[in-house]
């Protein structure tokens, strides 16, 4: 059989038109008292893994909180939810973001948005004085922006030095140099740059860096480099393709001289062992590693392990990871935002953000917080500290810091 | 210069243009007017590119190092050493067009097959992306944050939207007229003859060097200084967009879609494109996503097949038959 192009072209047309016009036809039937708020997450492309797994337990707290009255303090309005996909760049994040707010006339943004297109999209906000809610952005450079991410500095950095310096300090280990191991993008530089500052100044001597190539198919140079300055410690902020490259290659030249220690998906993503597979899996994760996360299904917080529940047994979720919980989290402060909001004008709804608090012990307060949610004049978060976990046998994690949130002593280095 | 030049100078085309550049802008919300600054920098890149890839038929994928030179030096010079982004502009373009003649003299010193050529000009590209990525004057993987743009003319500011719709117009319909210009000038001519046969037009005394390396160092120049516009219209110097591959490719899109080595064809095949892709994401990547790259495929795939020469000539031929005369001969 074969196709004219008079049929190719009578066919390509049929798609494209039915499909233009399908969402036209869904917002027909809409109407109602509604808070639009825009939802720029990364649906497609390289990024696409975060919403991929966040985004479903988004919807289900909105849902939820539309379903048990919407808004109260502005009647009992619903909140309605318009979608855009920035494909992973973060310039269409900046598009997608006037469109919504300009055309889909969205009181409010949120989204996946990490620090590039945080970036992208500060002029946009300064422009259009729109509040914005990221769930991943490690900084904010506009007035307009609020984020839940880890800061670099006192979030990821801070974590990871605290927790290298409890492992010298408190747990006594023989720590006295480190490698800088860290994914080479955007986020890995940023946090080594102060990682690296915040462990000189703790007597920590690094001697040298293993920058791990973003691209790369192989990190076995990489860890060739670590094995030959033989650190005390191994630690930086590394992805999860990347760390799943560099545990593999540690397996292949079975090196265990050093303490791995490191965040966030590519020390402590629940996917390490699908992917490196249990042979491997343990014998790198469960020896001399531990990883930076803000959720592990393990740790004493009562109102995680809630929604944990919750977003298995009544969402039926299959993937509850940390980008599930942190967008969960996203869906309770914007509601807080809404609440206490004068109204929903961006000037209110600007210091609406600000008044955020979901303290400590707070049945929304889904993320591992000691000291709860509420943002710094910088508007990340005041408290951007995180858990350190160490994986067991059996694929499960062990939360070994804070001691807050701890559930046993750190395995002792092998 | 051949009076075709003038004539396409003097067309009332470009009257048009000028009262829709005066009066369009105000009328359009801001996320239109987004879309047509957007137009406006890929008809200016693909017409830029157009002269090496079209006219000159070597298939440059080395672009996103001239755009990426343009955007992120001329950033760098001014946050980190304060120098004006107006001479920041000249300094990258100069170092572009160093880099554009280094890539054409190693084309014909080594004699470089088509396929060749393609991955030479990859290759710098990637090098130039790495080599941002990992250097902190120009940002390193973060990129480089502009300050507001105030307006203020003599810092290379236009004040955002229609200030920045203008600064895109001048740079595209400049870039079409270079193209036009070339068209009509003996540089056109050499460059087609070397596109059509190259021992040819070396057998009948044509300088290849000298006019592979006089493309090569307008187009890089050109993307350059494009580069730097953009960059100063998006405030956000992004390393993963501006100098990555992605970019060139889809440039190379538009340039084949609207008509290679004609002046209008890369220009229409933007026109077309790059709205088309913004509304259908705008429509349907929240929706379902990934369903707009499958349509927009369909689209080019389409054309390709309707038209393989691009769209423009298929233009010109209705045009023609419309008006009952035979198509100019190109």
């Amino acid at each position: 059989m074969t196709i004219t192009r008079r049929e190719f072209a009578i066919g390509a047309s049929g798609v494209i038109l039915g499909s233009v016009a399908a969402p036209f036809v869904r917002k027909a039937g809409a109407a109602g008292s509604t808070i639009r708020i825009g939802v720029v997450n990364s649906m497609s492309g390289g990024l696409a893994a975060y919403a991929q797994e966040g985004h479903p337990a988004f919807e289900y707290i909105i849902k939820k909180i539309n379903d048990e009255g919407g808004i109260k303090s502005k009647g009992g309005a619903k909140i309605e939810l318009i979608q855009a996909d920035d494909t992973s760049q973060p310039a269409r994040t900046a598009t997608e973001a006037r469109r919504l707010i300009t055309e889909e006339k969205v009181q409010l943004l949120t989204g996946t948005i990490l620090s590039a297109q945080m970036l992208a999209l500060t002029p946009v906000l300064d422009e259009l004085k729109t509040p914005t809610l990221s769930v991943w952005a490690g900084g904010s450079h506009s007035n307009y922006m609020f984020t839940l991410g880890y800061p670099y500095d006192r979030g990821y950095a801070q974590s990871m030095h605290d927790f290298v310096i409890f492992l010298r300090d408190a747990q006594k280990f023989n720590i006295k140099t480190a490698v800088m191991g860290y994914s080479n993008y955007e986020a890995g530089q940023q946090v080594n740059k102060f990682l690296t500052e915040k462990l000189k100044a703790s007597g920590v001597q690094i001697i040298g860096e293993a920058p791990l190539d973003i691209r790369a198919q192989d990190q076995t140079s990489a860890m060739v480099r670590i094995r030959s300055l033989k650190p005390d410690v191994v630690v930086g902020l590394v992805t999860p393709r990347d760390g799943i490259l560099l545990h593999q290659a540690r397996y292949n030249l079975n090196y265990h001289g050093s303490i791995f220690c490191g965040g966030t998906g590519g020390y402590s993503d629940l996917s390490l062992w699908k992917d490196l597979g249990p042979e491997i899996g343990k014998a790198v994760l469960t020896n001399n590693l531990f990883g930076m996360t803000g959720f592990s299904p393990g740790a004493k917080i009562d109102s995680m392990q809630k929604i944990i529940t919750e977003l298995r047994d009544v969402a039926k979720l299959e993937r509850i990871g940390q980008g599930a919980i942190q967008y969960a989290q996203a869906g309770r402060v914007l509601q807080q935002v809404l609440e206490t909001s004068a109204s929903l004008e961006s000037d209110a709804l600007l210091d609406a953000f600000k008044k955020v608090n979901i303290p400590f012990g707070d049945p929304n307060l889904y993320v591992a917080k000691p000291k709860g949610v509420q943002f710094a004049p910088d508007r990340l978060l005041t408290d951007g500290s995180a858990m350190f976990i160490q994986w067991t046998p059996d694929q499960q994690q062990q939360v070994v810091f804070p001691k807050e949130f701890a559930q046993t002593a750190p395995r002792p280095r092998a | 210069m051949r009076p075709e030049f003038y004539k396409t100078l003097l067309s009332p085309f470009w009257l048009i243009l000028l009262v829709l550049a005066v009066v369009l802008p105000p009328l359009l919300p801001s996320y239109y007017l987004h879309i047509i600054i957007l137009t406006l920098v890929y008809v200016a890149l693909a017409s830029a590119w157009n002269i090496v890839g079209g006219m000159a038929g070597q298939i440059s994928l080395a672009h996103s190092l001239f755009i990426g030179v343009g955007a992120m030096f001329s950033t760098a010079l001014l946050l980190k050493l304060g120098i004006n982004m107006w001479l920041g502009l000249v300094i990258s373009a100069v170092i572009s067009g160093v880099l554009g003649a280094i890539i054409a003299w190693i084309d014909f010193r080594f004699r470089l097959g088509h396929l060749s050529f393609v991955l030479i000009t990859l290759a710098f590209a990637e090098m130039g992306a790495v080599v941002v990525e990992g250097w902190d004057f120009l940002g390193g993987a973060s990129g480089l944050l502009l300050p507001r743009d105030t307006g203020n003319f003599l810092q290379f500011q236009f004040g955002g939207g229609i200030g920045a719709f203008w600064a895109m117009l001048v740079l595209a319909v400049a870039a079409i007229l270079i193209n036009v210009a070339i068209l009509n000038a003996p540089l056109g001519y050499y460059l087609r003859t070397i596109r059509d046969n190259e021992n040819a037009a070396r057998a009948i005394g044509v300088n290849v060097l000298r006019y592979k390396i006089a493309a090569m160092v307008i187009s890089a120049m050109l993307s350059s200084v494009i580069g730097t516009a953009y960059v100063r219209y998006l405030t956000f110097a992004d390393p993963y967009l501006l100098i990555s591959p992605v970019i060139v490719i889809e440039i190379v899109l538009f340039a084949t879609v609207g008509g290679l080595g004609s002046a209008f064809g890369p220009a229409l095949g933007a026109i077309l494109l790059v709205p088309l892709g913004e509304i259908l994401r705008g429509k349907l990547g929240g929706v379902l996503p990934g369903l707009h790259y499958f349509i927009y495929g369909v689209v080019v795939i389409a054309v390709i097949l309707i038209t393989p020469s691009g769209l423009l000539p298929l233009l010109e031929k209705w045009w023609a038959r419309l008006r009952g005369t035979a198509p100019a001969r190109k």
